[in-house]
């Protein structure tokens, strides 16, 4: 109908209106204000239903089903656990792609870009901050996705291949995030993918160890090359890969359903796809309500913990000629530095994480048992428990706490004030370090109460070593604080002692402390919680260990 | 079909309203407290910068330019200096038209050539990986930072406390700095230097010290030890020195090995040659004397 004849037969008013609603037909693909209007207050749609055609018609919809079991929806079927490892993706694609502006991967630059970033980029603290923990929610709520479909049985028939897919998404979840470690440069990065690509040496023969550890790094050791690998991985790769994988994994999803709880259906049967009509949940508009006002609240979530929780660690510049103390992989990890611990390279870090990934991935065409209901798979969920304490072991013993211990020095001057990170020193900082000679065997008449305290720690670790180690004895640390330059004190560590035989041993360490240096939860609003989670955590693991 | 899903979705929109409003706010406190977030984060990266400088410096040049930045005549200049920091000083000196931090820069990164035959025999070496250093780009940076972190010490010496060191080609003690655009004739700076030193004679122990003399001898028993290695040992020098050279008292002796070190080499010391050859024009002829009796002294003040 042509506008003036519109004008002619509704009026001004009322053609504006009529060409509104059509305007606002074609935004949502077919739903007009109207029903629209008809959604919100609740109203059930009418017959044909007119709110199946953003799904028809809407490039966005036409992936989601239009409508689902009503017993899946409850939240605590699923817990919307692949939904949020979906939403996780999205967010690491875009702080990625808002971190790539100022980045190059390049030893020259990427150190140097990374604290740009903190110094000079309005929000760039910010977006690294989220992106690191927006890759460690994922790698946690995909692996907790698995967990659900697990316990659930809903890796059975016909969705075996989901699974199988699935357990591919985590595995490539674990590689984008670890690809990411390496590009900040620092000596965090650098010595976790040094061991991590050391592994893949160990797959025999020989030759194709060393070779796909050179196709790895590039080189023989990580540099240049090695970093632009793990970059050109990280950005377009793996998640192109991922992407790729996601929609095989979700088009399986809405193409059996997502399975009922067990408790609904006969054993053996599987009625996802046949809902009966009243107990249909549409999409439009209950389902969409849902998943947005959850993703609403999940992304507030987000923000408010990277804003007032988190900091993206950065250590020193990566340094290929000193290896840090206590080299610790990624917690997710933990439980392979755990297993090299008790085997060597080949058996626990080739061997049995592909034995553990295959043996995964065939779940499903292992597990014969009809039934998905908890009390007929008692021998499964008692594996999945048992499997999974055994990787919490696995874990606990990769711990920076299960560590191999240096000698009692190195490890006490390790405590207060470590090479990298903050330690208690670092912490309480410059203004709270007085000059002079310090020793763990006299007693000050100090009124700051800060530094006390670090004397306190100092005291009680050296006291700790001497308690449990036969070499170690009469020992006392010496700190001696000096102005090495204004503004910068130096900090002069120093441990004797006498071992078993009465031979005496001394160990002398120094660092120094700008007083601008802040080396913990002081940017932007951190300082109002972490302080007090940190001192909250430190009590809680003093408690654990008994100390 | 509403009924049944039994969730009501005006909570959920109430929810999801909410935290829109909770995600805006926490984004607009972090708007607000970006400016000095980023200033704090600047500060503390150029902190760190001169922490591992800090860390650099003590692995690396301490045993030219001196814990302190004093420097050690013969070694290395004084760094921690008014000369050194002030803009009619070093700088100006040599010609330089960037910025100090630049200088320090280029020296460390490239080093400078020797002048073997002047009271500065030691080579500063090339330290960046660039020009075929150890160092890495990043630390030679690091390195700089912390040298011009002396800059406020440094400005608020007064003339004797300026650990300046004459310069052969630029005789300029302080006094001088002002005129330092008016050349002086050969002759002229020769009187400087006399007048230099004349004002500042220092006692054995300074020299001791300040000529670096302890990095290789040592005054002590010998004792396994950092330094005191590489030269001979000086603790019962005054029972040697006279039956070491046939017709040569204790003091010729020592007074011989000072000015010209490779007289009389002690045997295994074979390192002879890193002895200055130049002593006898860098001290006074007082200097000199003093010194070999201080070392001849048996119950000598360190």
């Amino acid at each position: 109908m042509g506008l003036q004849e519109n004008i002619r037969e509704k009026g001004v008013l009322g053609a504006v209106a009529a060409q509104a609603d059509d305007v606002f037909t074609r935004l949502t693909a077919g739903i007009d204000v109207g029903e629209f209007r008809r959604m919100m207050q609740g109203e059930p749609p009418g017959r044909p239903n007119p709110r199946l055609k953003p799904h028809s018609e809407g490039f966005l919809l036409h992936i989601k089903p239009t409508y689902y079991h009503e017993s899946v929806t409850r939240f605590t079927h699923t817990y919307r656990l692949g939904l949020l490892s979906t939403y996780l993706f999205i967010v690491e694609t875009i702080t990625g792609i808002l971190l790539m502006i100022w980045y190059a991967p390049s030893p020259e630059r990427a150190y140097v870009d990374m604290i740009l970033l903190l110094t000079n980029i309005p929000f760039g603290q910010f977006l690294r901050d989220m992106h690191r923990l927006g890759a460690e929610a994922m790698v946690a709520i995909v692996t907790l996705h698995m967990v659900r479909c697990y316990l659930t049985g809903s890796y059975k028939p016909p969705r075996q291949f989901t699974w199988f897919t699935g357990v591919l998404l985590l595995v490539m979840t674990l590689f984008l995030s670890f690809s990411g470690y390496l590009l900040p440069w620092d000596q965090l990065a650098f010595w976790a993918v040094t061991i991590g690509t050391s592994m893949a040496e160990a797959v025999p023969p020989a030759v194709v160890g060393e070779t796909v550890n050179l196709l790895a790094r590039g080189a023989p050791d990580i540099g240049a090359n090695g970093l632009l690998r793990f970059y050109l991985l990280h950005v377009l790769f793996l998640p192109l890969l991922l992407i790729l994988f996601f929609f095989v994994h979700y088009y399986k999803v809405v193409h059996f359903g997502i399975s009922l709880p067990a408790d609904e259906e006969e054993v053996g049967e599987d009625t996802a796809n046949r809902v009966p009509a009243d107990k249909r949940v549409y999409y439009l508009p209950d389902v969409l309500v849902d998943e947005t006002s959850f993703l609403t609240v999940m992304t507030a979530l987000l923000i408010v913990l990277t804003v007032f929780f988190f900091q993206a660690p950065l250590e020193h510049i990566a340094n290929p000629q000193s290896t840090p103390l206590h080299t610790v992989a990624p917690w997710y990890f933990y439980w392979l530095q755990g297993l090299l611990k008790i085997a060597d390279k080949f058996i626990a870090g080739v061997l049995l994480p592909g034995v553990l990934l295959v043996l995964l991935m065939a779940i499903p065409y292992l597990d014969y048992n009809p039934s998905r209901r908890g009390k007929d798979r008692k021998v499964a969920i008692v594996a999945g428990i048992v499997a999974g304490a055994v990787m919490i072991v696995w874990s606990w013993m990769g711990t920076p706490e299960y560590a191999v211990e240096g000698a009692p020095s190195v490890e006490i001057v390790q405590d207060v004030m470590p090479e990298e990170g903050s330690g208690l020193s670092r912490e309480i900082g410059y203004k709270h370090l007085p000059l002079g000679v310090w020793r763990t065997d006299e007693e000050y008449d100090v009124h700051d109460h800060e530094f006390l305290e670090l004397m306190h720690e100092f005291e009680n670790s050296v006291d700790y070593y001497r308690r449990t180690d036969p070499d170690f004895n009469a020992p006392i640390g010496i700190l001696t604080i000096s102005q090495a330059q204004p503004g910068l004190k130096k900090l002069h560590w120093e441990i004797t002692w006498f071992d078993a035989e009465g031979t005496a041993g001394n160990y002398e360490k120094s660092f120094w402390l700008h007083e601008d240096s802040l080396y913990w939860e002081q940017y932007g609003w951190k300082h109002l919680f972490l302080g007090q989670v940190a001192d909250g955590w430190k009590s809680l693991s003093g408690a654990l260990v008994g100390e | 079909m509403h009924r049944l899903y039994t969730r009501s979705p005006i909570a959920k929109i109430m929810w999801g309203i909410l935290s829109s409003l909770v995600g805006i706010i926490v984004l607009l406190m972090v708007l607000v407290s970006e400016n000095p977030r980023m200033e704090a984060q600047t500060i503390n990266w150029e902190g760190r910068s001169i922490e591992n400088g800090a860390k650099m410096y003590a692995d690396n040049c301490v045993i030219c330019h001196g814990p302190d930045g004093q420097g050690i005549l013969g070694r290395g200049p004084g760094l921690n200096s008014y000369y050194f920091f002030t803009d009619t000083g070093r700088l100006r000196d040599v010609g330089w038209v960037g910025s100090l931090e630049d200088y320090v820069l280029l020296t460390i990164s490239a080093g400078r050539p020797s002048k073997v035959e002047s009271q500065w025999p030691e080579v500063m070496p090339t330290w960046d990986g660039k020009f075929g250093g150890p160092m890495r780009g990043d630390q030679v940076v690091d390195l700089a930072k912390f040298v011009m972190n002396w800059e406020e010490s440094a400005l608020a010496q007064t003339p004797e406390e300026d650990p300046f060191q004459p310069f052969e080609d630029v005789i300029k003690p302080m006094e001088f700095q002002n005129t330092a655009h008016i050349l002086l004739s050969e002759e002229e700076q020769a009187a400087a230097l006399e007048e230099y030193r004349a004002r500042n004679i220092r006692s054995p122990q300074e020299i001791w010290t300040g000529e670096a003399c302890f990095a290789c001898h040592n005054l002590e028993e010998r004792q396994v030890d950092l330094y005191g290695q590489n030269g001979p040992n000086f603790a019962d020098l005054y029972e040697r020195a006279g039956t070491r050279v046939e017709g040569m008292t204790a003091e010729e002796y020592v007074y011989e090995s000072i000015v010209n070190p490779t007289a009389f080499v002690v045997e295994t010391y074979e390192q002879a040659g890193q002895m200055p050859q130049n002593f006898a024009e860098k001290l006074s002829e007082d200097e000199i004397q003093a010194l070999v009796a201080w070392l001849l002294n048996p119950d000598r003040e360190q």
